[in-house]
């Protein structure tokens, strides 16, 4: 089986114990129901991390533009403002639910939650840390970038089932937009499967080390280029400023979601806000080493050796280091997305397209060959380890 | 019986479930508690004050279609591209690398082409008239 | 137990959505209907192992395909207009007595051809057996990439006359503008 949520805690010996004595008691393996409950669990636990997170995003968007252009920002609700996030939550549920007399009704009720499905799915292979990820597919990177599609269907079907000129407007930008930026995107992630061997975020992650010289935005310079061409890629993904053009509020108003009210908005801002988090999270797996902590903390071995811990303690502590390193370094691209929004001003229709087909596609492809080169060249070393050799042996001949 | 598990697959299943109660569910509640007073003018498709005329489905650009066509067209190559990248690695320290290495350059190189050739052919500007009408040379019909 | 729970799902979500999709008479919702079942298809693949075909079924179809589909009913004018200048349906209704009776038949001689098709294979069903989550990436790749090399190269020739194809039709016909 592979290593998922469960398999980690199927070491311990309370899991054993349960599992034994729950097979006896209802006369059948009970692993798969063990499995299930606690994948329900965990799945639960991460929705309600996911949805703070998306509130919680709302609220540090506002405050950070607030810092960034001279404000205050909300501070009304709670210290600091902080439970803003809870009344915008009250006041979407309570807001009227509108829909206007021409709208396509079943399509216009389906576009918000199509979103939050392809959202919510593409959690499932986020890799938090070693031990704590849900499904740890085969395919992981693959599987997650099919469900990412999703959120173009939901929004071209919300802008089209609106029947207003802005929100269509709207819906066929921003379907076209996330598909065209879908490419340079995919063409990344392959050049970095290449460097890694496989797919499954877990082979991604373990061809990484914890130290800065061990991760793939620095083996070479391809990968490098690589990372900003993702990321510019994947802010335009999930309609992001500068890439906003779909809800560009000077000229269509507010795009596919024109009218949308109360929690049907509400769960497309979510969606969004998620989403970010999630292409965060990507670029962190892919390029910044992901959980990997340095001087291998994260394996917990280092703590039973010399601490003399439980091993079972020791791992729980590296998992627990994992995750901080994990969450540490996509808050800390969720914030690099949030200054990105408040900082640049928003593209023209056809200066993204020239963007996307011009420039990201073909730096794209070219990084793609460029990483097969260096393969082959190098023997798939690092830059930081061909430098070290390259000492090692001048340093031999002296 | 098959020794396939496919219990890798039930966070995806939890997920989609999750997705979908939890967007059921807080249009439910809200359905409980918000007011509910529709009125014709509330009703109407916002066209910022103007009465909207017809309806907003009409014919749409061909070029959005283009751009869906070119993006199934990468999509496959992607599809293709993805198993032979994830063994690249592994030909590459066994000493195949070189062989696989020429065959993923001609798969791309031709691709590059075709890119290459829309690129000439001026088909990836999003603004055509302007590069197709020059000031110098106006553009006649077969009539003239 | 799990298995068949998925399986059952899939399979209702593939026949129910393609049932929907013929039973429709808006296209728009034909088109949501056709995502549900070909999300059914990836569901089905995932049952029996092959996980990167429903990745790429996911990917492909799910993603690609359907965009492509609303863009074409988009382009076509929408579901807004189904009466032409004549004041005639342009859509006709998804089928009549004749044509149901056409479809059976076919149905049941297809269904035969299949079953005479696929019965070697049911009686030696030993083969069938999958290796527990084998990493079919690898074996795809590594059959791609060398006895199917050929098929690997062919097919970007014919990705390219696609990629031309499309750039073609943009083209706007000079012809429109007298």
């Amino acid at each position: 089986m592979n290593s998922t949520v469960v398999s980690y805690l199927s070491q311990s010996n309370e899991f054993q114990n349960i599992h034994a004595w729950l097979s006896k008691a209802l006369g059948f393996d009970a692993s798969s129901l063990m499995a299930f409950v606690i994948f329900a669990i965990v799945a639960l636990i991460i929705v309600g991390v996911m949805a703070t997170i998306g509130g919680a995003g709302t609220y540090a968007e506002r405050k950070i533009s607030a810092d960034l252009q001279a404000r205050v920002g909300p501070n009304r609700v709670g210290p600091f403002g902080l439970l803003q996030f809870l009344a915008d939550g009250v006041k979407m549920i309570l807001k009227e639910d509108i829909i206007t007399t021409n709208a396509d009704k079943f399509v216009f009720n389906l576009a918000p939650v199509m979103c939050l499905v392809g959202v919510f799915a593409t959690l499932a292979v986020v890799p938090y840390s070693s031990g704590f990820i849900l499904a740890d597919l085969n395919v992981g990177i693959f599987y997650l970038v099919g469900m990412a599609s999703l959120v173009g269907v939901g929004v071209f079907l919300g802008g089209y089932a609106s029947n207003s000129k802005w929100s269509l407007l709207g819906g066929m930008r921003g379907a076209s937009q996330i598909i065209s930026y879908e490419i340079p995107a995919t063409i990344t992630i392959i050049s970095i499967v290449l460097l890694a061997g496989g797919l499954s975020m877990k082979t991604l992650i373990g061809a990484q080390g914890g130290g800065m010289q061990d991760w793939f935005i620095l083996h070479n310079p391809f990968a490098f280029i690589g990372f900003f061409v993702y990321f510019i890629s994947a802010l335009a993904e999930t309609n992001r400023a500068p890439f906003d053009l779909p809800e560009a509020e000077s000229e269509l108003v507010s795009g596919y979601h024109t009218e949308y009210t109360g929690m049907k908005f509400g769960l497309f801002a979510l969606a969004e806000y998620i989403e970010v988090f999630v292409v965060c999270g990507v670029a962190v797996a892919l390029f910044l080493g992901g959980y990997n902590v340095p001087f291998d903390l994260g394996t917990g071995a280092l703590f039973s050796k010399s601490l003399g811990l439980d091993s079972m303690l020791s791992q729980n502590i590296g998992q627990l280091l994992q995750l901080g390193a994990f969450f540490t370094k996509t808050l800390a691209l969720y914030y690099v997305v949030i200054w990105v929004r408040w900082t640049l001003p928003r593209l023209r229709v056809d200066q993204l397209m020239t963007l996307c087909w011009k420039y990201l596609t073909p730096i794209a492809i070219f990084n793609l060959l460029g990483c097969a080169v260096w393969m082959y060249a190098f023997d798939g070393k690092s830059i930081f380890a061909l430098i070290m050799a390259a000492t090692a042996g001048g340093g031999a001949h002296h | 019986m098959s020794t396939l598990n496919l219990d890798v697959y039930m966070p995806v299943v939890i997920l989609i479930v999750l997705a979908l109660l939890v967007a059921g569910g807080s249009l439910f509640l809200g359905s409980l508690i918000r007011p509910q007073h529709p009125n014709k003018l509330k009703e109407t498709a916002y066209e910022c004050g103007e009465e909207p005329i017809g309806t907003a489905w009409a014919n749409f650009n061909i070029r959005f279609y283009v751009i869906a066509l070119i993006f199934i067209i990468f999509d496959v190559e992607s599809a293709l591209m993805f198993p032979v990248a994830a063994v690249f690695k592994r030909f590459n320290e066994i000493g195949l690398g070189g062989t696989l290495l020429m065959s993923i350059f001609t798969f791309v190189l031709i691709l590059v082409a075709g890119i290459v050739y829309c690129w000439k052919k001026g088909d990836l500007d999003w603004v055509k008239s302007f590069n197709q009408v020059a000031p110098t040379q106006p553009s006649f019909g077969k009539k003239d | 137990m799990f298995a068949n729970t998925l399986f059952l799902l899939s399979a209702v979500l593939t026949l129910a959505g393609a049932v929907l999709v013929v039973y429709s008479q808006n296209l728009m919702h034909a088109c949501i209907y056709l995502l549900a079942s070909l999300f059914g298809v990836a569901g089905l693949y995932a049952c029996i192992g092959a996980d990167f075909l429903a990745a790429t079924q996911l990917v492909v179809y799910a993603g690609g395909v359907i965009i492509l589909m609303l863009f074409a009913i988009m382009l076509t004018g929408g579901t807004g207009n189904r009466t032409n200048k004549y004041g005639l349906e342009k859509i006709p209704a998804m089928g009549n007595k004749k044509t149901f009776m056409i479809a059976a038949f076919a149905a049941i001689v297809s269904a035969l051809i299949v079953i005479k098709v696929t019965i070697p294979v049911f009686q030696n069903n030993k083969n069938l057996i999958v290796a527990a989550n084998a990493p079919t990436v690898e074996r795809i790749g590594t059959l791609l990439a060398t006895d199917h090399i050929l098929a690997f190269e062919i097919s970007s020739v014919m990705l390219l006359g696609a990629l031309i194809g499309a750039a073609v039709i943009s083209r706007p016909r000079k012809e429109i503008h007298d």
